[in-house]
């Protein structure tokens, strides 16, 4: 039907590092910027000095930001805290700030729900962080899952399949296939998760590391690709561009 | 901190001497404008600009809301800005810095206060409900003339924003969706814009337009705001060294030929943006003419 998110590394010129990035489901339109490492004012590094303090701050597209915005910040630095090596040469009682400014897509009202801009929250910040050259323990890959009232696992729900569902998961894998995040909201049993998460790492990682169950075989198709493999194309296709000159030369 | 990393002495020189002998930095003339790009977004009033390395996304958005009880004719209109971290790592997120604040206030003076947007029109059921329009500047890169560039983006975007149309039955308001009922453009009553000096050398250089390193190196600045008919609706002088009040009666000349510039390439930016809206849009579809056929 639509084709796969749109992306783009390093945009911006005054931050460290920056990304863009387009979901074509939800249509939400998400531009980060990183700056690491830099000085953080006062004390705020008193609690771990020996790691990196890590700021993730969400500005809304055409509203006031608040206690949503809070919610999702923290979720978004206990997702990253995991992958950022903080205690690399230069790191260290400094900070890795993440900015994310939503410009585009259907804005959420006062005390909506952030799932559906959850995945391209993390990935604008993983491909901003990937642009900063902030040294990484590994990469991440995130979707959002919709099941509907009938039991269905809708994927790329758009945002009135997600209004309409009867409960909603976003789930993070780490680029070894691990489960970084997992937030849901609604009504489902735990049977239902199970299917959303193989469903999950089946949009995220192909179908290639799912056990061998024969169940999720079919949907094997249905993909044009993986979301682990987006990252690394959009992140391989800038470096050809950026070492264009070598490339030609060589 | 908030606070750019100041000039070395070294540069600071460099750029005096340079303008003592009226050559700037990027080789512009005095009073030259950088280049200056207005683009749209996919939704109304969400607006691109990009004044050579400065750029900003401006998005417009409307809520119907309650009116102010003092003031139950009008609606009501917002500017916000906040500066984060994308722009300049200097500025820090979630802390308003003296620029914000300075910037903040000049877009209300120079837009708001000269009433560019009729709020009169924003009424919808007196004292009962009328429209909020609300304004965001996201500074995504910061190279100097932030006020004049948010400006820009601001009155694009304001021209360029439909609001859902709204009625009033029986003493119920009914707000229709943007694919039910045409949208309806805001009542601008005229284009105000500001246009930025800055002085040097005790006052003997006057530069347009001043990147962020000749900001830094520059003594004052002086604000000028008007519109196309040349009123002026806003001065300023806000802090610095002062300013000889001939600047003021000959930049004032300079300062409406390029408002009238600049304001002739967002017109051209919204017209080219709204035939290409026009093909296949709403309007065009519930428009009741036909066709003329000619010959």
């Amino acid at each position: 039907m639509m084709g796969g998110p749109i992306a783009s590394l390093h945009p911006l010129s005054r931050a460290d590092g920056s990304a863009s990035y387009k979901c074509p489901s939800t249509g939400s339109n998400v531009l980060g910027s990183v700056n690491a490492p830099v000085e953080l004012p006062g004390r705020r590094d008193a609690l771990k000095p020996e790691d990196a303090t890590i700021e993730v701050f969400v500005k809304p597209g055409t509203a006031p930001s608040g206690v949503g915005e809070r919610y999702v910040e923290g979720i978004l630095r206990g997702a990253l805290s995991r992958i950022v090596l903080g205690r690399e040469k230069g790191y260290p009682r400094r900070g890795v700030v993440i900015t994310l400014a939503i410009l585009g897509g259907e804005s959420i009202g006062r005390g909506g729900s952030y799932l559906p801009l959850l995945p391209a929250l993390l990935h604008t910040s993983i491909l901003a962080l990937l642009s900063a050259s902030v040294p990484l323990s590994m990469s991440l890959s995130a979707t959002m899952l919709a099941v509907n009232p009938s039991g269905e696992i809708v994927r790329k729900p758009s945002i009135t399949d997600a209004r309409a569902a009867a409960s909603l998961h976003v789930l993070a894998f780490t680029s070894k296939g691990h489960l970084l995040l997992s937030e849901s909201e609604g009504r489902f049993n735990f049977d239902t998760w199970d299917k959303v998460y193989e469903n999950a790492l089946a949009v995220c990682h192909g179908t290639s590391t799912l056990s061998s169950d024969g169940d999720v075989a079919m949907t094997e198709n249905m993909d044009t690709q993986p979301l682990e493999g987006f990252v690394r194309d959009t992140v391989e296709d800038h470096i050809r561009a950026e070492y264009a000159w070598k490339v030609d030369a060589a | 901190m908030n606070k750019e990393a100041p000039l070395s002495v070294v540069e600071r020189d460099f750029i005096l001497d340079a303008l003592r002998e009226n050559v700037r930095l990027d080789g512009r003339s005095a009073d030259q404008l950088r280049s200056l790009t207005v683009s749209f977004g996919e939704e109304y009033g969400h607006v691109k600009v990009q004044l050579g390395k400065t750029s900003l996304i401006v998005r417009i958005s409307s809520e119907v809301a309650k009116p102010h009880d003092d003031r139950p004719f009008d609606g009501i209109f917002n500017i916000s800005i906040e500066l984060t971290a994308m722009g300049s790592p200097a500025w820090e997120n979630g802390r308003q810095g003296d620029l914000e604040a300075y910037v903040a206030n000049v877009l209300d003076r120079v837009i708001r206060h000269s009433n560019a947007l009729d709020t009169e029109s924003l009424c919808i059921l007196k004292g009962v409900s009328c429209w909020t329009i609300r304004a965001d500047v996201h500074i995504t890169d910061y190279d100097g003339n932030l006020i004049d560039a948010s400006c820009i983006g601001i009155m694009a975007g304001l021209q360029h924003f439909r609001r859902p149309d709204a009625v009033v039955k029986d003493g119920q308001v009914i707000v229709y969706g943007l694919d039910e009922r045409v949208p309806v453009p805001l009542n601008i009553t005229h284009k105000p814009l500001s246009v930025t000096f800055h002085t040097f050398d005790e006052g003997k250089v006057v530069i347009l337009d001043a990147a962020r390193k000749e900001e830094q190196a520059s003594e004052a600045d002086v604000i000028i705001g008007l519109n196309n008919a040349g009123d002026v609706c806003y001065l300023s002088k806000f802090s610095g060294s002062p300013v000889d009040a001939l600047v003021f009666v000959t930049k004032t000349t300079v300062a409406l030929e390029k408002v009238k510039e600049i304001n002739s390439i967002i017109d051209k930016a919204l017209q080219a943006d709204l035939a290409k809206r026009a093909k296949g849009g709403l309007a065009e579809q519930a428009r009741a003419e036909n066709d003329r056929l000619i010959g």
